[in-house]
């Protein structure tokens, strides 16, 4: 979905002030600066975020009666068990050591019955059923407008979960599969890295744009833009290496990325309307589009706070997410996760946009905790492939710049 | 006009009835059989240093005010246990003779260089361990070593001049480098192969020192003492590299330090204490080594930026700011800072402590000037300015004893710390700070 | 004594009316009898050692190392330069410095560049090379040719290095070393001869002016061109000197120049020592304050050079260049976030004029909050050449609370306090009002309308003009005749590298009325003193320094009260 219709000549966002806790902060330079080019005919006020962190929203009890089984075993464990003890012996020299080894890694994947990689070829060995969530309650949102589990005109039947604070209805197949593998657990720490990788490098950054915002407190109706930040300009942080508000992003014009939907905001908080949106993912060291089908966010605009989190729900595409559990391979052992377990789970529990041949549900719903800053977001100065124009030197280096 | 001392010229005797500057570190079989001196009979050098913390103590908290046996109160805590190795001076004033007070300047000048400032910045006469480097830093690889805790090379106070200010360094990583890193003289290195390139920079230095006799021929008068000055310092680096080129004795406490990591520098008070603690460990190191005989180290400027993380105080704004205690009777969260303070010299007095030589350790043999820069920092008073001697300056000094001044002047101390170091000097200071008289109750 | 409005609207009226008949006056008035400064002896600053090293040895040479720092006089390091001294441990650092400036210059991928010849064998002595060499780079490094005794001198040293190391590049290596620490190097001297055209006087050399000029305007070493204009003996002449000085003016090299002077008049070494605190300000991390000094400076040479627009309006722009880091502490967006983007602030923005910049307002300002007073005390001082005097001592602060107890809420509140006692009131009222009027800063320069809830107050009077806010303030500094007079006292000071005294006044005057004249732009001002003959005037050497430790002589080196702006308050 385009969103070149989000340009307008020489314009930024503005990031709003807005008048929380007895602060009456002015927005002195940046809307009178931009009058007449706000990004909406609307007029009114233009918002902007910079989606810094990126988290499966896992819900957990102190006891994990989610996972009366236990935790889901991992491709290691899954391994280990068909492994003869001749050949155990000489793995753990006679059991006089812990053969955690990147070998050992590298081959518990290859379990093949002909040495297959068995996250490439899931079908090729059977696993015991993935360990799955069997809890009644789960963050996201009703996705599908149904309460009972038979599904509707658009996803297909699934147990429905309630959120923490009572709501029905909630869909999310995507925690109900990996609820119970330790890696997307709190003290599994695949988040948290990926996390962590986007922080240092800047990638995998999603810009979040509101316009024709005349009241963050309440208003029905405002445009919402999602693009990709592009590459070269990078998070600001501070000395705890945390990200810094109020810095300016260039929106990526890449064709693929991003979309635009509508939205309101009811007591300080924005609701938009499902979009189908392809956004950039970077973590662990993989570079990922995330597909996205009716997705929505819920996210406060009113705070002026550092850090705001927000959540984000929808339908994430099955292919896409199983491209994203392939390209993890090299985490099973240390996030105990098993392809082939999720590979048959992730089908049975699809639950959205059923394929009008097969009826299969080609998509999981599924829900994010997003944590955001304040952002500034450029659209000039990207060339179409999406690189933004080389830096230029910040500070006259005398050693350099005058000349002989 | 210096000589150029060799070490066969020392081990011949003693010059002199003054300390010799000894240009190699110590050796335990040229001690006697006390350790206390010499084989040869020529005592152990005694090392001068100066430290410096800012903004005093709170009026009445520092030591009990009675004069003979000392006794410390609440902000001086920290130094009970080296209390025999410290004399306290209270009470010695710095007459002004019209001129203003500068404030948080005044009373760190008059107290180091015997004379009242005109004004802020003005410094008339060198600080008392310029005079002392002069006398016996002249044999040592380093005139001095200088050091700051606070991140910034201008917070120093040991100067000749306005214009020439011994620069300090700021980092642990800085002063390893500079005394430890190439041109070090690793006394345990198996095999001694000094530098070919010294020669060779030795002959550097002497086409440097042609030119500059040229040079300083078209000098007017107004200039010759900076060339002077210059002179020295030639003659310093070409001492240096002598050194370097002479084989060291291995000596006991003197070991290669480990190469300290990079870190922070600045006012944040962790890391001021962090950095003070580091350098000071590799100060004692360098002593024993004999790297320098004369040092100084700045702990907080005398209007302490020092501050905790997250707080917009300083030390300083808190001494102005804070209203004094209703139930305690004094300003609580300077106190705070004041005893942080005490705690930082009982580290660094500990470091000497731990170094041994001959019979003792390294505080025996040396004399630490440690002085602030007002006696009350709320109101900016110049006239009580704290000082103390620690160490026992190669038994020359008593210790444990607080001597009163009763308004004398300030001078009195700095000139009894020149003449314990051997300096001939019948009187120091200028003006009404002009004086002659010994503290003779601290001289052993 | 308050004005009223139409009151100093007639008061600037006349003066403006008086400014005028004074420049039509000045234009005619021919420049007032030279004094000069007695000639003096004044050490490289550090960005003159950089700005040569890279003019005599090219950009690749890297210059690493500790300089000692010199302290201002008269408001300036130019001036203190002339006191400055170098300590056993300064030129052990000198010392350090020319060995890896000298290893860099010989080094395989930098001789063929930097180095005149080659020699026939590498492994050998070279006379002819090695004289050449050291009589090309001894020439810009002394400023002034070699003597047959100087290179014989070296050729020993440089011969006896390659003969001991069997390398022809060590020798030359260990000879450019020894000129780099030689005080022909270190320190710029206004060698003088006898004036043939006044018997009995003295004059400079022209490889003195040479000397003088070039780092007047550039900051730098004088380059080949100015050189070889002060051999032939073209410098003696006025019109010689002209033509030089116009050269130089005319070359982008003037920004340097132009930077240079800024930097000290501004204080804006500082930034060296500045640090926020982390957790109150934790957007001003070590770019940002890159940034701001870099800021401020682009700022001021886009308007004086570039633009070559009115001094007074540096106080009233509305434009700046921001950078992607900046843009955070505005809270705006940028452009270009990764370079700098030219912007006009709103005719209602509070950002007006340079001392409303990150450069000005948050290098006077704490670690963890901002500061009236300094930032009053920098206006007075550095941009209006006024003198605030030192806090005195023996104050009673027991009026004066930490917030914990009696509550004050913004820094006008607690200010207010110092005002009650006299012995503070008198100079807190020349500053305060100033810095009050910028307390839309927080110390960290980011904008705030409130402080503890309480609304800021920014009102208050300049010497009578009264304003409202941070822009009125900058009104208010573009009217007064201090502010100009300021940069002119400055700038004589900077460029003879001595304080403006009495005999000076009248040289002060009349570059002032040109000034005024000429519309108050820099570009006429660099030139009017680059060809003035008090430029290079030298009076009578001084007399003889007492060493120390002597009574000191009525003279002695004095500094400024504060060499730095310490934070007092």
């Amino acid at each position: 979905m385009a969103n070149s219709t989000m340009k307008s000549p020489g314009s930024s966002a503005s990031r709003a002030a807005t008048a929380p806790l007895g602060l009456a902060l002015v927005v002195f330079g940046a809307a009178t600066l931009l009058a007449g080019c706000s990004g909406s005919e609307r007029g009114g006020k233009t918002l902007g975020f910079a989606v810094v962190g990126w988290r499966t929203s896992v819900y957990e009890t102190p006891y994990m009666d989610e996972c009366p089984d236990g935790l889901a075993q991992g491709n290691d464990e899954l391994w280990w068990k068909g492994v003869p003890p001749e050949e155990r012996a000489i793995l753990t020299k006679d059991g006089t050591i812990e053969p955690v080894t990147a070998t050992r890694r590298a081959m518990s994947v290859l379990r093949g019955p002909k040495g297959e990689d068995v996250c490439w070829n899931p079908t090729s060995v059977k696993d015991p059923p993935l360990r799955v969530v069997e809890g009644g309650t789960s963050y996201g949102m009703n996705l599908d407008g149904s309460t009972d589990d038979q599904g509707g005109a658009n996803s297909c039947p699934h147990v429905n979960f309630k959120s923490p604070k009572g709501e029905a209805g909630i869909d999310n197949q995507l925690y109900r599969i990996l609820g119970c593998t330790y890696g997307w657990r709190r003290h599994g720490y695949i988040e948290d890295n990926a996390n962590g990788e986007r922080r240092d490098t800047s990638h995998g950054i999603v810009l979040i744009e509101v316009s024709g915002v005349d009241d963050v407190t309440h208003d029905d109706q405002v445009e919402v833009a999602f693009f990709k930040k592009a590459e070269g300009d990078s998070l600001p942080k501070d000395h705890r290496a945390d990200i810094l508000p109020n810095a300016t992003y260039r929106a990526d014009s890449t064709p693929r990325y991003g979309g635009k939907t509508r939205g309101r905001i009811v007591d300080g908080v924005l609701e938009t309307e499902p979009l189908d949106v392809t956004l950039p993912f970077y973590g662990n060291l993989t570079h990922l589009p995330l597909v996205m089908k009716g997705m929505r966010m819920q996210l406060p605009v009113n705070k002026a706070d550092r850090f705001i989190e927000g959540t984000v729900a929808g339908y994430q595409d099955l292919d896409n997410f199983w491209d994203y559990v392939q390209r993890y391979e090299y985490l099973l052992v240390t996030g105990q996760f098993s392809c082939p377990g999720i590979y048959v789970a992730m089908k049975e529990l699809a639950d959205g946009y059923p394929d009008p041949k097969t009826g299969a549900c080609t998509a999981l719903s599924a829900a994010f905790t997003i944590r955001t800053v304040p952002a500034f977001i450029e659209h000039d100065g990207v060339e179409p492939s999406g690189l933004v124009k080389p830096a230029v030197a910040r500070v006259a280096s005398t050693s350099s710049e005058v000349a002989r | 006009m210096k000589r150029k001392l060799h070490r066969r010229s020392v081990l011949r005797g003693m010059l002199g009835a003054t300390a010799v500057g000894v240009g190699l570190p110590l050796f335990d079989c040229f001690l006697n059989e006390n350790g206390t001196a010499f084989a040869n009979g020529a005592p152990l050098p005694v090392r001068f240093g100066t430290w410096f913390w800012g903004l005093g103590h709170n009026p009445g908290r520092g030591v009990t005010p009675v004069s003979g046996p000392l006794e410390f109160r609440a902000e001086c805590a920290p130094l009970e246990s080296w209390k025999p190795y410290i004399n306290y001076f209270s009470d010695f004033n710095a007459p002004m003779d019209g001129r203003v007070s500068a404030v948080h300047f005044t009373g760190w000048v008059a107290a180091r260089t015997g004379t009242v400032p005109l004004r802020g910045g003005d410094i008339p006469d060198p600080t008392l361990d310029v005079l002392v480097s002069d006398a016996i830093g002249g044999d040592t690889r380093f005139r001095s070593l200088d050091l700051t805790s606070v991140g910034d090379p201008k917070d120093s106070y040991t100067l000749r001049s306005a214009g020439s200010r011994n620069a300090a360094e700021v980092s642990p990583i800085a002063l390893y480098n500079r005394v430890f890193g190439t041109g070090f003289a690793d006394p345990r290195a198996a095999e001694f192969k000094p530098d070919p390139k010294i020669a060779l920079r030795q002959s550097v230095l002497s086409a440097v020192r042609e030119q500059s006799q040229d040079f300083s021929k078209t000098v007017g008068a107004a200039d010759r003492v900076r060339m002077d000055e210059y002179f020295s310092a030639i003659r310093q680096m070409e001492q240096q590299l002598q050194l370097s080129l002479e084989k060291p004795i291995v000596s006991e406490s003197c070991v290669l330090p480990t190469k300290p990591a990079e870190g922070p520098v600045g006012v944040e008070l962790e890391t001021v204490e962090a950095n003070h603690a580091a350098m000071t460990d590799l100060l004692t190191i360098a002593l024993a080594c004999n790297q320098t005989r004369v040092f100084n180290m700045l702990f907080s400027q005398s209007l302490s930026m020092v501050r905790r993380a997250g707080e917009a105080h300083t030390h300083h704004t808190l001494t102005h700011e804070e209203p004094v205690d209703a139930k305690l009777g004094y300003q609580a969260e300077v106190a705070w800072y004041n005893v942080r303070s005490m705690e930082a010299l009982a580290r660094f007095i500990s470091a000497f402590g731990k170094v041994k030589e001959g019979a003792g350790t390294l505080l025996d043999n040396t004399l630490i000037f440690a002085n602030s820069d007002t006696n009350n920092a709320k109101v900016h008073s110049v006239d009580g300015v704290p000082v103390m001697f620690i160490g026992r300056a190669g038994g020359r000094l008593k210790g444990g004893l607080h001597v009163i001044g009763g308004g004398d002047p300030i001078s009195r101390v700095g000139l009894t710390a020149l003449q314990v170091m051997g300096l001939k000097l019948p009187t120091w200071g200028t003006a009404s700070l002009r004086t002659a008289k010994t503290i003779t109750e601290v001289v052993a | 004594m308050i004005l009223s409005r139409a009151a100093i609207r007639g008061w600037l009226g006349a003066l403006a009316g008086a400014a005028a008949l004074t420049a039509l006056a000045g234009c005619a008035k021919s420049e007032p009898v030279a004094v000069g400064p007695p000639p003096a002896m004044r050490r490289l600053t550090e960005q003159q050692y950089r700005n040569t090293i890279r003019d005599v040895f090219g950009p690749g040479v890297v210059v690493v190392g500790r300089f000692d720092p010199i302290t201002r006089e008269g408001g300036l390091m130019a001036v203190g330069a002339a006191s400055a001294s170098i300590t056993p441990s300064g030129f052990e650092r000198f010392g350090e410095l020319a060995e890896s400036i000298a290893e860099q210059v010989v080094a395989p991928g930098n001789r063929d560049y930097g180095l005149p010849c080659a020699p026939t064998d590498p492994k050998a002595a070279d006379a002819a090379c090695a004289r050449k060499i050291y009589s090309g780079a001894g020439r810009l490094l002394y400023r002034r040719a070699l003597t047959d005794a100087e290179l014989a001198r070296l050729a020993r040293l440089g011969d006896q290095v390659t003969s001991t190391l069997g390398d022809f590049y060590e020798g030359v290596s260990f000879g450019l070393a020894a000129m780099l620490q030689s005080p022909e190097f270190l320190f710029v001297t206004d060698a003088t001869e006898a004036d043939p055209q006044a018997a009995g006087k003295l004059r400079l050399t022209a490889h003195a002016r040479a000397a003088r000029l070039s780092f007047f305007l550039w900051d730098s070493s004088p380059d080949d061109a100015l050189l070889a204009a002060a051999e032939r003996g073209e410098l003696d002449s006025r019109e010689g000197l002209a033509t030089q000085a116009q050269r130089l003016l005319k070359s982008p090299r003037l920004e340097e120049g132009v930077r240079a002077f800024f930097s000290d008049l501004l204080t804006l070494d500082a930034f060296d020592q500045m640090q926020k605190d982390a957790t109150i300000y934790p957007s001003f991390g070590l770019v940002v304050a890159e940034d701001a000094r870099e800021q401020l400076l682009r700022t001021i040479v886009d308007h004086l050079l570039v633009k070559s627009e009115d001094y007074r309006e540096l106080f009233t722009t509305r434009r700046a260049p921001v950078s992607g880091a900046l843009g955070m502490i505005y809270s705006m967006p940028v452009k270009d976030p990764n370079g700098w983007t030219d912007v006009e602030f709103p005719k209602d923005s509070p950002y007006r004029g340079i001392v409303t910049l990150p450069g000005f307002s948050a290098l006077h300002s704490h670690a963890g909050r901002s500061s009236p007073t300094l930032r009053g005390r920098a206006v007075r001082e550095l941009i209006m050449c006024q003198k605030v005097p030192d806090p005195p001592s023996n104050v009673d602060f027991s009026k004066f609370n930490h917030a914990s107890v009696t509550k004050v809420n913004t820094a006008r509140e607690r200010l207010d306090i110092h005002n009650t006692e006299k012995a503070c009131s008198s100079c807190h009222k020349i500053t305060d009002p100033i810095g009050l009027a910028l307390e839309h800063f927080d110390g960290a320069a980011q904008f705030r309308t409130v402080e503890n809830d309480v609304v800021i107050d920014t009102r208050g009077e300049l010497d009578g003009v009264k304003y409202d806010d941070a822009a009125g303030l900058g009104e208010a500094l573009s009217k007064s005749p201090a502010v100009t007079n300021c940069v002119v006292n400055r700038a004589l000071a900077y460029a003879r590298g001595r304080a403006v005294g009495k005999d000076d006044n009248a040289m002060v005057s009349w570059l002032h009325e040109k000034f005024a004249s000429d519309g108050y732009r820099l570009r006429g001002l660099l030139e009017t003193i680059a060809t003035s003959e008090a430029f290079y005037a030298v009076s009578p050497p001084g007399p003889a320094r007492v060493a120390p430790g002597a009574t000191p002589p009525a003279k002695t080196a004095a500094l400024d009260g504060a060499a730095t702006l310490e934070n007092r308050s």
